[in-house]
């Protein structure tokens, strides 16, 4: 029965896995267009990815996990009142939730251009309240491309927190008022441990998206604000430096990876969902 | 009287065109895993680049079938596909997903060098990618009892250093890269690169990320000349570059988007093509272009028909098709760019009188006096050169 799935893994995973390995300790020669790769353990290419672009690569994780803090804030009530609170109306909810995911990402991200524009009357209103400064703006600015970043993945924080807490047998949350427990303590001692497989899956499927993101970056970004994606993307489309982009996907990867174990250590769980 | 296009002026006219940075990168990166995956694992098989047929055999009967045409956005006339398919019979399968020179380059190489189809007949790539395919064989030549209109081609254009004669590539529209800018916004007439990096317009400029169209103006400002460009002086324009972008002056690097942005006020200096200002200045009639005092470049956008052609004689009908001058001008009409064949004043005064004077459609001696093209770059240097500037567009 996994048969299908291991093999769809086996070539849609481990080939390009190692494809992609052996191209980031190649060396390129031949023509330049048309160039021949030789893979000769050249791990210089990590060296001068990681040198190069350290910038981007902090940045890029400084956004996902800010996007990521901010899309747990975000969606736990929600996911909460959903599980507990909302009785009938929970499909409707989900539904809701849903939705706006029906559109396509890159409309979504950017519909956001066209709302935050300089010109728009987001930006007017939160100057004449006097949020903004006269020459302030929100789009091209980091806030922008955390708040697409934590819109754009905020729904594979909201539906493994809701499994997670619908699960929760509520007789657990009767009992521990028997107990005396307040709602802080409650929460605190029933709720988040049990709900704690949700958060972790969530974080996961937000930030490590999120780390590569690069249309965020493009759209509602500036200069100021380049991801690693959009490094990577013009290593493979402008420069192609196939190496070097293979070389940076590598780091990225790692980085990723012990971030992962770290966290899913410290939250105490091996277990990932 | 309107004033002919005199070809003479027009001759410095050569070489150049758009690249739509975040959107299409962005599908072309998502669409393209496996093309990428395809390019990294093949290490060491010898890539043959197939020599061309240059002339595929023409039995000389009429063309039929479908015809593939892959060509940028908002580079058609609304009716002229249809029109052309009443009048040859045809069936055209009109794409506009060429969004970006060397993305298309990225995507299609592989395909191209396996000799596999590449889902369309005819390709509208800038005159500078034209040359690098022929170089690698991958172009068919555009047969000449097919293309009789190519005797109206501007006599500039026709000799050409980048393929002489037009054996295999016919130019489409031309046009300059300069400065667009919101004269509301700024508040006065733009005039020079300086003008870019005015303090009061901070974070509100966009440049483009394609390298030639993007360093171009700024190394003729430097009083660096294009006709031999040195990776000494391309780097003196990158720094200037890459010092305005730590400022937080540029806002971003562009490919076509940068339309949008000047449109919605997030913008209010670009670089920009003519022909796009000219279409902008429909909704707002305070965008201006203007080529910089110290100069600004030019492109030539122009029809190729790979050697993965499944129907090359539908190709040449389509070439010749639009090289008549009366569908021509309907082609102007609606992009607004500078026309690719001569004495054109006529056919377009007849559509729209006074759009042969319109000073983008035919620029002014000073104008053209104002303008450098690019020369035909060796491979290594478009590779050093795209590497240099990749590293402050990237970055």
């Amino acid at each position: 029965m996994v048969l299908p799935a291991l093999a769809y893994l086996g070539v849609f995973y481990v080939v390009p896995f190692f494809s992609l390995f052996r191209t980031s300790l190649s060396t390129m020669g031949g023509s330049i267009y048309l160039p021949k790769l030789t893979f000769a353990w050249d791990f210089s290419n990590y060296g001068d990815a990681f040198s190069m672009y350290r910038e981007q690569i902090f940045r890029s994780f400084g956004y996902a996990l800010t996007a990521t803090v901010l899309c747990l804030l975000l969606a736990f009530p929600l996911a909460y009142v959903i599980a507990f609170k909302a009785g009938r109306y929970k499909n409707l909810l989900l539904g809701l939730v849903i939705l706006p995911f029906f559109v396509t990402f890159l409309i979504r991200t950017l519909a956001w251009k066209t709302i935050l524009a300089d010109d728009g009357w987001v930006v007017d209103a939160l100057q004449w309240v006097r949020l903004l400064p006269p020459d302030g703006r929100i789009l091209s600015t980091a806030g922008a491309v955390i708040g697409g970043l934590t819109y754009n993945w905020i729904i594979f924080m909201i539906l493994p927190l809701y499994v997670s807490l619908e699960k929760i047998d509520v007789r657990l949350l009767e009992a521990s008022r028997d107990l005396y427990a307040n709602n802080r303590r409650m929460f605190g001692k029933v709720i988040l441990p049990l709900a704690l497989p949700g958060v972790l899956a969530g974080s996961m499927l937000v930030f490590i998206p999120s780390v590569g993101d690069f249309i965020n970056a493009s759209y509602l970004g500036s200069t100021q604000n380049t991801m690693i994606g959009n490094v990577i993307q013009k290593q493979f489309l402008v420069v192609k430096d196939y190496p070097a982009a293979a070389a940076m996907s590598f780091v990225l990867m790692a980085l990723i990876l012990a971030g992962v174990l770290m966290y899913a250590r410290a939250l105490g769980t091996e277990d990932l969902v | 009287m309107a004033k002919d296009i005199d070809p003479r002026l027009i001759a410095q006219l050569a070489s150049r065109r758009r690249f739509i940075g975040g959107g299409a990168a962005a599908a072309a990166a998502l669409v393209l895993g496996p093309s990428f995956l395809a390019a990294c694992s093949k290490s060491d098989d010898s890539s043959g680049t197939a020599s061309g047929p240059a002339t595929p055999s023409d039995d000389g009967s009429p063309a039929t079938g479908k015809l593939r045409i892959s060509n940028w956005p908002l580079y058609m006339a609304d009716g002229f596909v249809a029109a052309f398919q009443t009048a040859t019979g045809l069936t055209v399968d009109y794409k506009e997903d060429f969004n970006d020179n060397e993305e298309w380059f990225a995507k299609n190489k592989e395909p191209l060098s396996r000799k596999q189809d590449i889902g369309a007949d005819l390709v509208v790539p800038t005159q500078f990618l034209a040359a690098r395919l022929h170089g690698l064989g991958w172009l068919n030549d555009i047969s000449e009892s097919r293309w009789t209109n190519k005797k109206n081609m501007r006599p500039d254009l026709l000799n050409a250093a980048a393929d002489p004669g037009r054996k295999f590539s016919a130019p489409y529209m031309s046009g300059m890269v300069g400065l667009a800018y919101n004269k509301a916004a700024t508040g006065r007439d733009i005039t020079k690169i300086d003008d870019l990096w005015d303090p009061a317009y901070k974070g509100k400029v966009s440049l483009f990320s394609d390298m030639q169209d993007g360093l171009g103006m700024i190394m003729l400002s430097q009083g660096s000349s294009l006709d031999d460009p040195t990776i000494e002086n391309l780097q003196k324009a990158v720094d200037l570059v890459k010092e305005q972008k730590d400022k937080g002056q540029i806002r971003r690097f562009t490919g076509n988007d940068y339309a949008d942005d000047l449109a919605a006020g997030n913008i209010v200096i670009a670089q920009a093509y003519s022909g796009d200002v000219v279409q902008l200045q429909k909704d707002n009639p305070d965008l201006q272009f203007v080529v910089p005092e110290s100069g600004g470049t030019t492109f030539v956008d122009t029809m190729v028909i790979p050697y993965t052609t499944q129907n090359q004689k539908a190709a040449e009908e389509w070439i010749n098709y639009v090289y008549d001058r009366p569908n021509y001008a309907k082609l102007i009409a609606a992009t607004q760019y500078v026309p690719v064949l001569s004495d054109m004043t006529d056919e377009l005064n007849k559509l729209d009188p006074g759009l042969a004077s319109n000073a983008l459609i035919n620029p002014a001696k000073a104008t053209l006096d104002k303008l450098q093209s690019w020369p035909a770059l060796t491979d290594e240097q478009t590779q050093e050169f795209n590497t240099a500037y990749a590293a402050v567009t990237g970055a």
